[in-house]
């Protein structure tokens, strides 16, 4: 079984849309529905309708594999509806913490950091690798997953072993510790910048204590109008 | 640049923070030089964006978790700079456009809460009429425009029209450094810092430190 390449860019394109009408109730579910419904045909989306409208909720880059993996299961039509329920409840999990390992903790804080390194070095340089390096890996993830998921269908969540999860990760987190340290060639060798480290190891603290981030950002709020007050 | 343009184009960045694409330009240090190249002043955004870009580095949208909103904060803080450098000083502009990000992350964070609660009515909307998911699910993108709109103009406002008296403090480069620098250094420590990558932050610092005394 094939995707065609429309039905390939219809699904693409209706994924950029996944977080739309995110809520606290259903989080993505409408946004699923929405995905599905761009790679259906009109037969199926009453059935679509009728399974899926309950909660969904996935890292936003990783639902294009679930979604694949489910229009197949809809094409192929030998599945009963509690089990596509099933697969859909685990595999949204496990694509959750896989992308959000992967992506908000790993690869976008570290080509932000660097991008930060390289902007305050080089100027317009330091976004652009950031744009360009980080879509790359989106766009591939995106669209891969849709194949990947249309192919593999109930399969897919043993993609989550592949090398561009748990490599990419690993070389992210390299990079990410050796720009942390890099970070130094932006200090200067002057007293001021001795300031640098009694604020870097007070809000290490409120980080690993699990202040909330709205306590953190009111303390650099604070500490912004007293050091410039001062 | 109109302050009312200017206030659509930060609203429509700040979409792709969950609303459309997700393509990363709605980070600060995009927004920055998006803003930034609108003024002609390229390298001042770069530079404003780059900071609180460092300041925002852990802004985890993990399930329910909503932080503070790092997006908001870097087209606040650039546009409101160049605002409010046509009248004022760029001591003063600089040190009341960081204040006023600051706050419009927290408050945007807070009115983002508000938003998704909203949308539960568009769901329940939809589970009434079910033949209408296009529309109940895309006019989730008005309360997400709306929400940055009606954050950005007042301070947009605000930027385009205050006189900053002279007693007001000026923040100046170094200071702002140092500031971004720390926060820069507690986040990615806190992200990165493990027992197998110790080793990675040592030789990141040391080819830090032989590059500044080289």
């Amino acid at each position: 079984m094939r995707l065609s390449f429309t039905r390939f860019l219809k699904i693409l394109f209706a994924s950029f849309f996944i977080q739309t009408s995110w809520s606290f109730f259903s989080m993505q579910s409408m946004g699923f529905l929405f995905n599905l419904f761009a790679g259906a045909n009109k037969d199926q989306r009453d059935k679509i309708v009728k399974i899926h409208k309950g909660f969904f909720n996935t890292h936003p880059y990783m639902s294009s594999y679930i979604t694949g993996a489910t229009l197949r299961a809809y094409d192929e039509g030998d599945v009963s509806p509690e089990e596509i329920r099933n697969f859909v409840a685990i595999t949204q999990t496990s694509f959750a913490s896989t992308g959000d390992l992967l992506f908000w903790q790993t690869l976008r804080p570290a080509l932000l950091l660097i991008a930060a390194i390289l902007a305050l070095k080089s100027g317009v340089i330091g976004p652009l690798v950031f744009i360009i390096t980080y879509n790359v890996f989106h766009l591939f993830h995106r669209a891969r997953g849709i194949i990947d998921g249309y192919q593999m269908g109930r399969d897919v969540i043993y993609v989550l072993k592949a090398k561009r999860f748990t490599t990419v990760r690993h070389i992210f987190e390299i990079l990410g510790a050796f720009f942390t340290g890099f970070l130094f060639s932006s200090v200067s060798f002057e007293m001021n910048y001795l300031l640098l480290l009694p604020i870097t190891v007070l809000f290490l603290l409120l980080l690993t204590k699990r202040f909330p981030s709205v306590l953190i950002i009111l303390a650099v709020l604070l500490l912004f109008v007293i050091m410039v007050m001062v | 640049m109109n302050f009312i343009l200017l206030s659509v184009i930060g609203s429509g960045i700040i979409l792709d923070k969950y609303a459309f694409g997700e393509f990363g330009i709605s980070q600060p240090i995009i927004a920055g030089a998006i803003i930034g190249t609108l003024f002609g002043d390229l390298q001042t955004g770069i530079f404003i964006g780059a900071m609180l870009q460092l300041i925002f580095l852990v802004g985890l949208p993990i399930g329910r978790d909503i932080p503070p909103d790092g997006q908001a904060a870097g087209v606040i803080g650039t546009g409101s700079y160049f605002l409010l450098r046509v009248a004022n000083q760029a001591g003063h502009a600089l040190c009341l456009a960081f204040i006023l990000a600051l706050a419009s992350a927290i408050i945007g964070g807070a009115l983002e809460i508000f938003v998704r609660r909203r949308n539960e009515k568009l769901y329940h909307l939809f589970m009434k009429e079910q033949k209408r998911l296009y529309l109940y699910h895309l006019v989730g993108l008005i309360p997400a425009f709306l929400r940055s709109f009606c954050l950005v103009l007042p301070i947009f406002l605000l930027a385009n029209y205050i006189r900053i008296p002279a007693q007001f403090p000026q923040l100046n480069k170094e200071l702002l450094i140092i500031i971004g620098l720390s926060l820069g250094f507690a986040n990615s420590i806190y992200l990165f810092l493990k027992k197998t990558t110790v080793v990675y932050v040592l030789v990141g610092a040391l080819c830090g430190l032989a590059l500044l005394v080289f």
